[in-house]
């Protein structure tokens, strides 16, 4: 295993006094020799060397960024806090188990008095981890490999592959990772996958394979990422059922798009945040490097968030987005939005809301304008079991959603399509339990009640289970 | 089709009678469609004006994904979607209207026969050309097939196709043959529709049936259709009554309007 010697500074011969610390506890250290207590805030220090200890494929030159801003400490409080700082960035790299930071003084030749060392203990992460899941859904078992290799080739890259082979389709997709050492917010990704899909409200099968490259970088507060993605898209009918309308569409096409996506997220955390606000806004631009698919997609996400008294917290949100045909060919049924659902207007069945096909079947063929609005009230479970423990992970919500999907001719102009819009508005309310599942899902149980439904949307009112990861 | 679906469709069909909108979809007509496609299309148009059912055709270049059974072509009739001549003769058959009601059990027996005869020589000899030969598929099936798609779609969807009718091949036996083993498979076939034939205007007494509209979509289609070389036309041409089938039944049934 090797070690990182980081440059040193003024190499002046000096000894000083014997200090071990640890920086995640912020007490006063302990003094082995001195009988005499030293006040060890303001006392000026001079960072002399950074080791990191513990690499095996991982390359110097990548890491030297994340731990240089630690040269620059002051004082013993700064160092503590840069180091810290430092190695939480060590941490995010992802390619590292385990880091810890230890400060010891100067040795050796050079050492100052007021000299310190920080070492960085690392382990890192094994070369491979590899998963087996077997997973059994609607009428479909499948089988599920998945394969990550942190850190490929030494600085920071990711590889991960994953394989689901099912009774009824097959599935995979392999990604690989990079960030720009030193700047791990800039980053790429190159992905090529195959994703089959079955949607029963619209008696629609699609299978995708395709590739994409995507450059995500910060600007200022926000996060931009953009995108190409070139995908050959297969729609078939799900059973012979299907409407005449969605027959149309089955067949093979070729999409080949640009996008782009500008995040500024302030909030404490993606599930059931306290305070803070998001914006998202995306744009995609098909048929300009090729394919057959030719539009421009435009949606955006809008959410507020502010604790109120009580330990309960007031959330807005809102939904929107429009698809704009370029060219004489209609939409296609894939790229149209769709609405409804318990991770959107709860109260009305999955997709299951807007434009429909005429015949018996009553397919739903998707929208090409749509919005969505959410005001929810979340609270502590009453009377507050568990409070402290399991009981925090749930909230009880008050919530009214309302939104609305339609088609829009384009020949006639805006206003005619905010009128459009704004016409038989489907809306909800209701009362339910959320579960917050660690960082990234949650699980809702709900009452809804819902109002304004238009012939033809279906409804699931009383209770309504969803589980997620966005939710309205 | 099984005996459960047959049952199915005749139940439903029997309901309506045929509506003024009904539909037949095959795929472009200029840029796309193959000289098979094409065969089994125009058998299907002209059995239909022979029941004199009207139909529309629209072309779509999707028109074989949009298939149930993955075959041209289909109609869409009300609101059932029935593909390839068998069924939409029993379809047909459900609502009253069928061409071989005045046959008995014998002669039926032998339609049945011919009709056999047609999809497995005629209609495989086609498939054979269009995608077996390495020269008719580099300059005509290839290019036509993959015509609505962009690259690289098109690449892989035209090889996709080949492959598959390659491995058809080699199953009913027909991979091993040469071109010209094909040719006379075809020749023989032929002779024994116009020995059958003989001197009679249709196949079964003075009124055509679906054996007639299958044969005729065939020939006429060989007949009018530019290949690599025209061997297969020439086989045709030298049955002089079979020529003049083909001339009768345009004639009669597709000359009032332009097919």
């Amino acid at each position: 295993m090797g070690t990182v010697h980081a440059r040193s500074l003024d190499p002046l011969p000096m000894r000083g006094p014997e200090l071990g610390v640890q920086p995640d506890d912020i007490e006063a250290p302990d003094i082995e020799h001195e009988p005499k207590q030293e006040v060890l805030e303001n006392k000026n220090v001079v960072v002399q060397r950074v080791h990191i200890d513990g690499l095996g494929r991982t390359k110097d030159d990548v890491l030297t960024y994340e731990i240089a801003e630690v040269f620059q400490a002051k004082n013993l409080i700064d160092v503590m806090r840069r180091s810290h700082e430092a190695r939480q960035k060590l941490l995010r790299l992802g390619i590292f188990r385990k880091v810890e930071v230890v400060i010891d003084t100067s040795r050796g030749e050079h050492a100052l008095p007021n000299g310190l060392d920080v070492t960085f203990e690392v382990t890192e992460l094994r070369r491979m981890t590899g998963s087996y899941n077997t997973m059994v859904g609607n009428n479909e078992g499948s089988m599920v490999l998945g394969l990550k290799l942190p850190n490929v080739l030494g600085r920071a890259e990711k590889m991960t592959f994953q394989f689901s082979y099912g009774t009824k389709e097959t599935s995979y997709g392999l990604s690989f990772f990079k960030p720009q050492p030193g700047n791990f917010e800039r980053n790429i990704s190159l992905n090529v996958y195959k994703v089959t899909g079955q949607f029963p409200w619209s008696s629609l099968r699609e299978t995708d394979r395709g590739v994409s490259g995507e450059l995500s970088f910060p600007v200022w507060k926000t996060n931009q990422t953009l995108k190409w993605e070139g995908v050959w898209r297969e729609l078939g009918c799900l059973a012979r059922t299907a409407s005449f309308a969605v027959r149309e569409e089955s067949g093979h096409s070729l999409k080949s798009s640009l996008s782009h996506s500008m995040v500024i997220d302030t909030r404490n955390s993606s599930i059931l945040p306290r305070k803070g606000a998001l914006m998202k806004i995306h744009q995609e631009l098909a048929g300009y490097t090729g394919g057959d698919a030719s539009f421009l997609k435009e949606d955006f996400e809008i959410q507020l968030n502010k604790t109120l008294f009580w330990d309960s917290v007031l959330s807005a949100s809102l939904w929107g987005g429009l698809l704009l045909p370029i060219g004489d060919k209609p939409t296609n049924i894939a790229d149209r939005f769709y609405l409804g659902g318990p991770t959107s207007i709860r109260g009305f069945s999955m997709y299951s809301m807007g434009p429909q096909s005429e015949d018996m079947a009553g397919d739903y063929l998707g929208g090409e304008g749509y919005w969505a609005g959410g005001l929810h009230l979340y609270t502590p479970l009453p009377f507050r079991p568990g409070k402290g423990g399991f009981g925090d992970l749930f909230r009880t919500h008050f919530f009214l959603n309302a939104g609305n999907l339609c088609n829009l001719n384009y020949g006639e102009g805006p206003q005619a399509h905010l009128k459009k819009l704004a016409e038989c508005i489907r809306w909800s309310y209701g009362v339910g339990v959320v579960l917050r599942l660690g960082n990234i899902a949650r699980l809702e149980l709900n009452y809804c009640i819902p109002m304004g439904v238009q012939s033809g949307d279906r409804i699931c009112d009383g209770f309504q289970f969803g589980a997620g990861i966005r939710f309205l | 089709m099984t005996l459960v679906a047959e049952a199915f469709v005749s139940q439903m069909a029997a309901a309506e009678p045929w509506p003024e909108s009904a539909t037949l979809y095959q795929p472009l007509k200029e840029d796309q469609i193959l000289l098979s496609d094409c065969a089994s299309s125009l058998a299907v148009q002209a059995y239909l004006r022979m029941c004199g059912l009207p139909v529309q055709v629209v072309c779509r270049a999707n028109a074989e994904y949009m298939s149930p059974s993955g075959k041209i072509p289909f109609i869409h009739v009300g609101n059932q979607v029935v593909s390839e001549l068998g069924p939409i003769v029993q379809f047909t058959k459900a609502k009253g209207n069928s061409l071989s009601d005045g046959l008995d059990d014998i002669q039926r027996a032998e339609m049945k026969a011919y009709m056999e005869l047609v999809n497995n020589m005629l209609l495989t000899a086609e498939l054979y050309i269009q995608w077996c030969d390495d020269a008719t598929a580099a300059e005509i099936s290839r290019p036509r097939y993959s015509s609505p798609y962009s690259w690289p779609l098109s690449n892989i969807l035209a090889y996709q196709k080949q492959w598959e009718v390659r491995r058809k091949m080699n199953a009913v036996g027909w991979g091993g043959k040469t071109l010209e083993q094909v040719y006379e498979d075809v020749n023989q076939c032929c002779q024994a529709l116009s020995q059958r034939l003989g001197t009679q205007p249709y196949f079964f007494n003075k009124q055509p049936t679906e054996l007639d509209a299958l044969v005729f979509g065939h020939l006429f289609t060989i007949l009018t259709t530019r290949l690599t070389s025209t061997e297969l036309a020439e086989r045709i041409k030298s049955y002089s009554n079979l020529l003049s089938f083909c001339r009768r039944i345009e004639q009669t049934y597709f000359e009032d309007k332009s097919s």
